[in-house]
């Protein structure tokens, strides 16, 4: 078995309002002038667990990530490793 | 007579309102535990409003993945989430769209007017992550008349009829006994009860 370490960052779809965001953008906005300011909203997890191989891993963190850190619906993910 | 079941997860909270509230209509109603599987029949059976695991990750997230919910009968019972049984509905998949945060960030707890079978109801509600988009198919059987979370449409509540699955967001058994100064959740209980 290998140790594994992966980082996932979730966030809401482009097509889905980011509230979030766009407070953050009104509180920067109310702080100080910024130029073209866009944000984005989300939430990062780090996972540590052991596998077989990368294939393994690859669909163990898939699999978290699908099921348990994002709805498909609203929300996209990206790993890292 | 009606028999009613009543799922409860860690951090639910309102099961013993929908208890009383099934028991003030006559129904038989008994609780069951998130971890046991649902193998006996029950008319109805209800996911009640919440926090299942704390709204951890997002609200009914987790709840989603226990046996109770794995094994509801669809299409056998008439299955009815409110709140947090709504978001737990929605994350399993067994109804269209997601809950997300409220449009103004906030948790919303008060008294609302919705409309409900051509007529206005005043009903509680209590949430953070009622905002509801991407309805698929469903039929809309609640709008919140003044839209207070965002919601597409001032949906409030959904109902799948082919697979007899009723989620909504306000609190019908809070507005049941006059001494909580609401009872038209009454007029809800009698809808369901006319979809068994």
């Amino acid at each position: 078995m290998k140790s594994f370490k992966a980082t996932v960052n979730v966030k809401l779809k482009d097509t889905i309002k980011d509230i979030k965001a766009q407070t953050l953008e009104q509180a920067v906005h109310s702080l100080m002038p910024v130029q073209n300011l866009k944000c984005k909203a989300g939430n990062t997890y780090s996972i540590e667990f052991d596998a077989k191989d990368k294939n393994e891993a690859e669909k163990i963190i898939n699999t978290i990530a699908e099921e348990i850190l994002s709805n498909s619906v609203i929300e996209e993910y990206e790993i890292k490793w | 007579m009606v028999k009613a079941g009543i799922i409860t997860f860690l951090g639910t909270n309102c099961e013993r309102d929908t208890k009383q509230a099934c028991e003030f209509l006559g129904w038989d109603t008994e609780f069951i535990w998130q971890n046991d599987k649902i193998e006996k029949h029950y008319d109805i059976i209800f996911l009640p409003g919440g926090f299942s695991y704390g709204d951890h990750i997002s609200s009914g997230r987790i709840a989603k993945l226990t046996p109770a919910v794995k094994s509801l009968p669809v299409g056998k019972s008439l299955i009815i989430g409110i709140c947090n049984g709504f978001q737990i509905l929605t994350e399993a998949g067994l109804l269209s769209g997601a809950l997300t945060y409220n449009e103004n960030l906030h948790f919303i707890s008060k008294v609302t007017d919705l409309e409900f079978q051509n007529g206005i109801i005043r009903l509680p509600i209590a949430h953070h992550q009622g905002n509801y988009t991407g309805k698929n198919g469903e039929e809309i059987i609640m709008r919140y008349k003044r839209n207070v979370n965002g919601s597409d449409d001032r949906i409030a509540g959904i109902y799948d009829r082919k697979n007899k699955i009723i989620g909504m967001m306000p609190h019908p058994e809070r507005a049941v006994f006059e001494e909580s100064g609401l009872t038209d959740g009454r007029k809800v209980f009698e809808f369901i009860k006319n979809e068994i």
